[in-house]
């Protein structure tokens, strides 16, 4: 079984590695031509469609596995949700993390969000909302990515992963299980 | 909602973590507290719509309700939009409304004329009335109609008006927690249903809005409610044919595919049967609850044929539009509802959804 590990190689430096799974392969193309501009840190972008990932020796390692869900899609939710089981769970001590596009589209109904958000609060991840259509939402993710995936990397100084996990992972409002109308 | 959203994605910038901790600690604190007052005061709506539902019964409203106002609703296709509580409305004074609206709609369709136009000639008449016998529970306050009638251009002097506007303000089955939670002089009438043309529209609702201090937004209808739609619908069948269950879904492909899915009523008959097989053999004249996994089942299983013939997983795609013989709704707020007896029914779905969507 091919399960990504986060601790087996070493680390480069001055360098990090991200994973961008998405099933709909849109918005990771258009973060990953954001992401490999950052300079001084060399940012490797990894596209996926869904895990496990096929295997390969010279991959490095990854630092920060991100999953892009597009909310109007059933589809694109169940496919994240299939490949969370193919990391290891080394990675959910803050490297992984859930960008979301279209939360706001009104044919979402909102016991997806919700399911999202529970299911990102008991794996204790950040969940970030993106907005895609516009050159400048895209730029914003991609910023908010690299904070993460600098810390992920390592290359911030006195702050690690899972210390940053503490403080961004997502919280489930307290009226979550407000009983429906009736 | 968006106040979550800036919580989670608050990273610190710098390495200066340990500040940072106390400070976000304290603002979830607040949000917190903030949002358990306002569920303390009953004012925060449910967040989704009832799990569970009781399944429609065929209601003979032909007795209660104005038959001419019955015909004008299953008759046409309607725009949906939600409307915010209404402040000093009263059913009493509808004669003055509807003076003051043809008022304003004559006013403002003469705008910008250097001539004034005499009167008669396309002058619009509004009137307002209320339709007896729709609201179903004893909190809902009564549905209102506002029609708009004008001459069409190049008409006879002794021609009738022509009914060129018309739309529904109604509340059928409205959560009775939130209509008593509202201060005393608000009246609340979630759902507007119009149709005609979007000048008229926009309006009313802008006369609407300055008369009753309140908001419009449109009303799209979610994967969930044009889901819960269907298999309302199907379970119709026993008593009215539905005869065909008709969906349209839009793939994202490029270009975007679209899917129109027909599926014959005794096959989908069978398949809602063998769903709900647990909750069949109650005595006849019991209401039965539908529940919504049993409409996620319902759903799931017609994907799931589609993709064993075809190959094209539907969850990939947006359901648009579902019709069956009972009604048609469309996910961008289009509804047609084609048989008197279920009006209340899809009346109440539509309310719920109005509430749901309105903001506090």
């Amino acid at each position: 079984m091919s399960l990504l590990k986060p601790f087996s190689k070493l680390p480069g430096l001055n360098t990090a590695n991200i994973l961008l799974v998405e099933n709909q392969e849109q918005l990771q193309h258009m973060l990953a031509d954001v992401l490999v501009k950052e300079t001084p840190l060399t940012v490797t972008v990894r596209l996926a469609k869904s895990l496990p990932l096929p295997v390969d020796e010279s991959r490095p390692r990854i630092d920060l596995v991100v999953f892009i869900i597009n909310l109007t899609s059933e589809l694109s939710f169940q496919s994240a949700e299939d490949s969370l089981k193919y990391l290891d769970p080394g990675y959910f001590l803050g490297k992984v993390c859930f960008m979301v596009t279209n939360a706001r589209h009104a044919s979402v109904p909102t016991e997806r969000l919700d399911a999202l958000r529970r299911l990102a609060a008991s794996l204790h991840c950040p969940l970030l909302f993106a907005e895609d259509q516009t050159p400048e939402g895209v730029i914003g993710a991609a910023e908010r990515l690299l904070t993460i995936l600098k810390v992920s990397a390592g290359v911030v100084p006195m702050t690690t992963a899972l210390y940053l996990s503490n403080l961004t992972r997502c919280t489930l409002p307290p009226d979550i299980d407000q009983p429906s109308f009736d | 909602m968006e106040q979550t959203n800036a919580s989670v994605t608050r990273t610190p910038l710098d390495s200066v973590a340990v500040k940072r901790k106390s400070k976000s600690r304290s603002y979830r604190q607040s949000y917190r507290s903030c949002l358990g007052v306002a569920s303390r005061l009953g004012l925060t709506p449910a967040r989704r719509l009832t799990t569970n539902r009781k399944a429609p019964e065929s209601h003979n409203i032909t007795r209660q309700v104005n038959p001419e106002h019955l015909a004008l609703l299953v008759k046409n296709e309607w725009q949906l939009a939600y409307v915010t509580p209404l402040h000093q409305f009263r059913h009493t004074q509808l004669r003055s409304y509807a003076r003051h609206l043809s008022a304003f709609v004559v006013a403002e369709k003469q705008q910008g004329l250097a001539v004034e136009v005499s009167g008669l000639q396309n002058g619009f008449k509004a009137s307002m009335t209320v339709v007896q016998g729709m609201s179903e529970a004893d909190d809902d306050p009564e549905t209102v109609l506002i029609q708009i009638h004008s001459k069409p251009l190049f008409s006879r002097p002794d021609d009738p008006q022509k009914l060129v506007w018309s739309g529904w303000l109604t509340c059928i089955n409205g959560n009775p927690e939130y209509l008593h939670s509202l201060p005393k002089d608000f009246t609340c009438l979630p759902l507007f249903v119009y149709k005609g043309a979007e000048n008229l529209s926009s309006l009313v609702k802008s006369w609407v809005q300055r008369t009753f201090d309140c908001c419009f937004g449109p009303l799209e209808l979610s994967q969930t409610s044009l889901q819960w739609l269907a298999a309302l619908w199907t379970n119709c069948h026993a008593e009215s044919n539905i005869q065909h269950l008709r969906m349209l879904w839009t793939l994202p492909s490029a270009p975007p595919l679209q899917v129109t899915y027909a599926v014959d009523p005794h096959d989908v008959w069978e398949l809602w049967g063998s769903v709900r097989k647990g909750s069949w053999g109650d005595g006849a004249g019991e209401a039965r609850w539908i529940d919504l996994e049993e409409v996620a089942s319902f759903m799931q299983s017609l994907k799931s044929h589609f993709y064993r013939h075809f190959k094209l997983d539907l969850s990939a795609g947006i359901l648009n539009q579902v019709s069956t013989a009972l009604g048609s709704a469309r996910f961008n707020g289009r509804i047609k509802i084609s048989n008197s007896a279920y009006v209340i029914t899809t009346l109440t779905l539509l309310t719920e959804c109005a509430l749901l969507k309105m903001p506090i």
